[in-house]
């Protein structure tokens, strides 16, 4: 990390702009998270600083090592598709913007911030939400800003403290498995 | 450009790069500057994604416009020239020197000339040429040059050679360097001194004489070598001797030997290790050693030797020599009987031995039979032969009476055979069998107290102890009293059993074929001589010596279970003969389990079909008889209770469960055969594990019985309990009771039922207090169960309505504190254990692995097969290149179309400016014409 701190400022860029490890963490939570084990994520999608989106399938197994993660996101990037080792079916694709034209018709988009004033407590949020609507939350994994997407119905904060998205999702995925009985 | 430019400003080196290969494009640029100025040439293709750190290759080619003037200024020059010279016959070519490379620029191209020049003066036959001054000056201007192109050259073949010889004198000293440093030094002085010559004859035989001396050198040291190992193995070997592991491993005679050869062979090697400078005793040494040694080995090989041991028997060979012992005996006292008869007491006495004697061999080998047999024959009892005859004539009369119809029946198959039998017997005594239930209950209410042997196994009849006992009986006691025990009785009571049984078995007896038979064989013989026969039937008639045998057997089980039933109806009731019948019983049952299996099956039915009768008519008492419970534990002996379903088993819990569920509880009896129902259910249903909701309930409405009316119907569930039993306060405490007696069941059970004793405090303490030691036991089964609370949580609750209760002795209180402890604990570890109510059945999705690569590189074929890679990419390139190469001509033909097309403008031009100017002319002639001027006034104008 510290060798590519170096070169990014050699390149005078700003290093808390490039932090693929906080990306990494949040997207192996959600994965490991037992919303997904039991198949209840439906998609996951992560769009980047310079504005690339992808999409992870739910079932994909992704690398359990910073190192080996983003080899596959080099790859990604690269060949815009990574495929599963036997099977020709793309886990991972790098897609079209804007993510809005994939995201189901009858949801409740969700944003997180810190600087929202409706300050909730997820359990009891989530709770009245229609459960007929599906749910989209959109959490920014960076270490600066906040997400600012116009298709976001309802940004809600649900810490007093600003949070990680690791911790965030942690929230997230606790009230979804304590609304749905999962254990 | 300027993009670039500045992504790659802060890198210093990518700058410097960038510089120098933009350098040829700019030169390029400022010839066509020179020429003309290309607005096209300045653009640049632009990236859609500025990657960080990637280095953009080939960049030129990048230039559109550029690379088109390029391409276009080199057809200029190739395409063009050939189109040009097409047309023509003959070329004119410029063979001066460097005038074909574009790169050299003029100065260099003269140069070259003038060093062409040079050489061709040099020449051999110019060598003779005087030169003229101005070359000469030429010549010392290039001399340096030349000569140190000559010193190079002649310094190579000087630095080769030195290499070589430094090469091989190296090789050399590595050969032979170790062995002979004279000799290696030697030689490689020679080898360096002599190199290309060939070797003369003194030095190839000097080579040979020290390769010998090498290899001889070397043997010695490998020689050394063994030596060092076989004095290591010695030392070894005495260490171990005096070691105590081989001592406790060896005989003690071998030891002495194995150290005297030790001892030797360290003598031996003190001699060796002064011998050895000579060296040749070694070899001595070396060739004892082994002989002693091997014939050490010899003699322990031969020490221990396996000797065949006796075939062990087969059970059937076993049971054969069994049965013919006792033909034998059998021959032996008939002869006995009518050669001389002196009966006496001692006779009497003897006979008690015979039994013993007779039990011997089943241990004693069969060689040992003639000699105990001829010690027996001197004092054979006489005794009781006319009772031998009298029966023996009994027995073939009713085996004649019988014969036809059971052996008839028996054809059938087994079941039928069974029932048949049965029914034959029935016929024959209809009167003690059929209602046996009736007589039952009517004896007992006759006389219930002269049964010493109950009296003595008093102690043990505590409901549950009962059920361990038996338990044990089944193995020990059968055993060991039928063996040990009776003798030791029979020797005390020889004489009284003398008295009023002087009669002797016969050895060899027939299976008996029916009840009476049985009956008439058993009647008035004391326990131990009645199992002797039972024994001996079954050893005169093993199922392993004759397959008919099978038959004889099946029937004699079906006597002898009917025998046991019979016996366990009686009133005087002989409980230790009944526990002595349950071994041969068991054994039968093992032998002909499918038989045994059908008779417990029939009996079973009958009894229920029965106990449905008597539920009927409700003023009946429909608990199960004493029979019944002795035949269900004797069934529960025999048939594994293990199984989850079983033939026999099954159907005799349903029947127990049925008597515990639908009996009403009239007296203080029923409560007991109850409670003894409950401990036997808990022993049978101890090894399945099997619920029987039954005895719970059963022991609910016990322990409600045991609660006084104001507290008693609180649970709804329970009340409904008391409506249906209609349950009266039989176990209330009134009074204080100090100890605790364990209860007698077959006292109980002949008790009337209307005895002071079933409403003591007395004996509802007793019973509350193996309730409770029952319900424990059922506690301890069940707790694995997850319904355990549920089941036991109301038990519980009645337990500590019950602790509440006045007149409640210390060790009950205890006994149910504890009780209530257990259930409390074990239910809250249930509750524990229980799965919380969840979504949906759990189904984890299936994952599947992504597949890249490490380290990725864009445009690598990352496919395992090396070949299919290198195809496909030779297959790309080929259609790359084809793709380019028709480009290329398209471009061509549109660059020749052009230049076509603009010959023919310009030729076009010129002939319409042609035209134009004959046109012109002739319209001037015309006019003048006209005019009337031709040939006048010319140079007139208008």
């Amino acid at each position: 990390m510290a060798g590519k701190k170096r070169y990014l400022l050699k390149n005078k860029r700003d290093p808390a702009e490039y932090r693929p490890d906080i990306a990494f963490q949040a997207i192996q939570y959600i994965l490991d998270s037992r919303v997904n084990k039991i198949g209840r994520l439906k998609a996951l999608y992560v769009k980047t600083q310079q504005g690339i989106l992808f999409q992870i399938k739910p079932h994909a197994r992704l690398p359990r090592t910073y190192k080996r993660f983003s080899g596959l996101m080099v790859q990604l990037l690269q060949k815009l598709h990574i495929t599963a080792s036997g099977k020709g079916e793309k886990l991972l694709r790098v897609i079209k913007n804007p993510v809005t034209q994939y995201l189901p018709i009858k949801s409740r988009k969700i944003g997180f911030s810190h600087s929202s004033e409706k300050l909730v407590k997820m359990h009891d949020y989530v709770g009245t939400v229609n459960s007929e609507l599906d749910l989209v939350f959109v959490v920014g994994a960076m270490a600066h800003g906040k997400i600012d997407k116009d298709y976001v119905e309802d940004y809600v904060s649900i810490s007093s403290f600003p949070l990680s998205a690791v911790y965030c999702l942690s929230i997230i995925t606790n009230a979804l498995e304590q609304k749905w009985d999962i254990l | 450009m300027a993009k670039v430019s500045s992504s790659g400003s802060t890198k210093k080196k990518k700058n410097k790069k960038n510089k120098s290969s933009l350098n040829v494009s700019k030169s390029l640029t400022m010839k066509s500057k020179v020429q003309q100025e290309n607005p096209f040439e300045s653009i640049w293709s632009r990236r859609k994604f500025n990657i960080l750190g990637k280095k953009r290759k080939d960049e030129e080619r990048r230039r559109v416009g550029l690379s088109r003037s390029l391409s276009v200024q080199k057809r200029q020059k190739t395409l063009l020239k050939e189109y040009e010279q097409s047309t023509k016959s003959s070329v004119f070519m410029d063979k001066r020197i460097g005038e074909q490379n574009e790169d050299l620029e003029e100065f260099h191209k003269a140069l070259l000339r003038s060093q062409r020049e040079r050489k061709l003066k040099l020449n051999k036959k110019s060598k003779f040429n005087l030169s003229d001054g101005e070359e000469d000056d030429f010549e010392t201007e290039d001399n340096a040059n030349f000569l140190g192109s000559d010193d190079y050259e002649d310094e190579e073949p000087f630095n080769e050679d030195d290499a070589r010889q430094s090469f091989a004198s190296e090789k050399e000293l590595n050969n032979m360097g170790q062995l002979d440093p004279h000799g290696a030094e030697y030689d490689a002085e020679s080898k360096t001194i002599e190199e290309n010559r060939r070797k003369s004859k003194k030095e190839v035989m000097e080579d040979i004489i020290l390769k010998s001396k090498f290899f001889k050198a070397q043997k010695a040291k490998e020689k050394e070598e063994s030596e060092q190992l076989t004095e290591q193995l010695d030392k070894d070997f005495t260490s171990l001797l005096q070691s105590q592991a081989l001592l406790s491993l060896t005989q003690p005679n071998k030891m002495g030997a194995l150290k005297a050869l030790v001892n030797r062979s360290t003598s031996n090697d003190d001699g060796n290790i002064v011998e050895t400078s000579s060296g040749q005793k070694n070899i001595s040494f070396q060739q004892e050693q082994p002989d002693s040694y091997v014939k050490l080995l010899g003699e322990m090989a031969l020490e221990i030797r396996a000797r065949p041991s006796d075939r062990t028997k087969a059970p059937e060979e076993i049971a054969q020599e069994e049965k013919e012992l006792l033909e034998h005996l059998e021959e032996e006292r008939q002869k006995r009987m009518t050669a001389a008869d002196n009966p006496s007491d001692e006779d009497a006495d003897t006979s008690e031995d015979d039994v013993e004697s007779d039990k011997q061999p089943k241990h004693v080998s069969g060689d040992d039979l003639g000699d105990s047999f001829s010690h027996d024959v001197k004092s054979k009892p006489k005794a009781g032969w006319i009772h031998e005859v009298l029966r023996k004539e009994n027995t073939s009369d009713l085996e004649s009476e019988d014969g036809t119809s059971s052996e008839e029946s028996e054809d059938d198959d087994e079941g039928s055979a069974e029932g048949s039998d049965d029914n034959h017997d029935k016929d024959e005594q209809s009167q003690s069998i059929k209602d046996w239930e009736q007589s039952d209950d009517e004896n007992i209410d006759a006389n219930f107290e002269d049964d010493e042997e109950s009296e003595d196994y008093a102690d043990e009849e505590e409901d549950e102890a009962l059920v361990d006992m038996i338990d044990q009986k089944k193995s020990s006691e059968s055993r060991g009293e039928q063996n040990i025990g009776s003798r030791s009785q029979e020797a005390r009571t020889n004489l009284k059993e003398d008295l009023h049984q002087p009669v002797e078995l016969p050895y060899t007896i027939e299976a008996p074929k029916s009840f009476l038979e049985l009956c008439a064989l058993l009647e008035n013989r004391a326990d131990e001589q009645i199992v002797e026969a039972i024994r001996r039937i079954r050893t005169f008639n093993a199922i392993t010596v004759a397959a008919e045998n099978r038959k004889k057997m099946q029937v004699f089980y079906g006597v002898l279970l009917q025998y046991f039933a019979v016996l366990a109806n009686k009133k005087p009731l002989n409980f230790k003969l009944l526990t002595m019948l349950v071994k041969p019983l068991i054994e039968m049952s093992s032998e002909t389990p499918y038989f045994a299996a059908i008779c417990a099956r029939e009996r079973l039915l009958r009894t229920r079909s029965q106990f449905c009768e008597d539920v009927k008519n409700t003023g009946k008492s429909c608990w199960p008889s004493l029979k019944t419970l002795f035949l269900l534990r004797l069934w529960s002996m025999i048939f594994p209770c293990s199984d989850f379903r079983h033939a026999v088993m099954t159907p005799a819990i349903l029947l127990m469960s049925e008597y515990l569920m639908r009996c009403p509880i009239i007296s203080g009896r029923d409560v007991a055969t109850g409670s003894f129902l409950c401990s036997m259910l808990l022993s049978v249903s101890r090894q399945s594990n099997k619920f029987c909701p039954e005895a719970i309930t059963f022991i609910e409405s016990m322990l409600m019985m045991a609660l006084s009316n104001k507290n008693a119907c609180q649970d709804s569930q329970l009340h409904h309990l008391m409506e249906v039993k209609a349950l009266k306060p039989w176990l209330r405490l009134q009074g204080h009771v100090e100890e605790i007696n364990s209860l007698d069941f077959l006292m109980l059970m002949d008790l009337p039922d209307d005895c002071a004793y079933f409403g003591s405090d007395n004996f509802r303490v007793s019973v509350l207090f193996t309730i409770l030691a029952t319900l424990k036991g059922f506690v301890n089964i069940f707790e694995g169960f997850k319904s355990f609370p549920e089941i036991f949580l109301p038990v519980s609750k009645l337990l500590l309505q019950l602790a509440e209760q006045d007149h409640i002795p210390d060790a009950l209180m205890v006994e149910i504190k504890d009780a209530v402890q257990h259930i409390k604990s074990k239910s809250q570890e249930t509750y524990l254990l229980r799965q919380p109510l969840r979504w949906r059945k759990q189904k984890i999705i299936k994952t599947e692995v992504p597949k890249f690569e490490d380290n990725f590189v864009k445009g690598r074929d990352y496919d395992p097969d090396r070949e299919r890679a290198e195809r496909k990419k030779m297959r790309k390139r080929l259609k790359q290149e084809a793709k380019g190469a028709v480009r290329e001509l398209r471009k061509d033909n549109y660059f020749l179309l052009e230049v076509k097309e603009k010959n023919k403008a310009r030729m076009e031009e010129e002939k319409a400016e042609r035209h134009g100017k004959t046109r012109a002319f002739l319209q001037e002639q015309e006019h003048a014409f006209k005019s009337g001027q031709l040939g006048k006034n010319k140079k007139r104008r208008r």
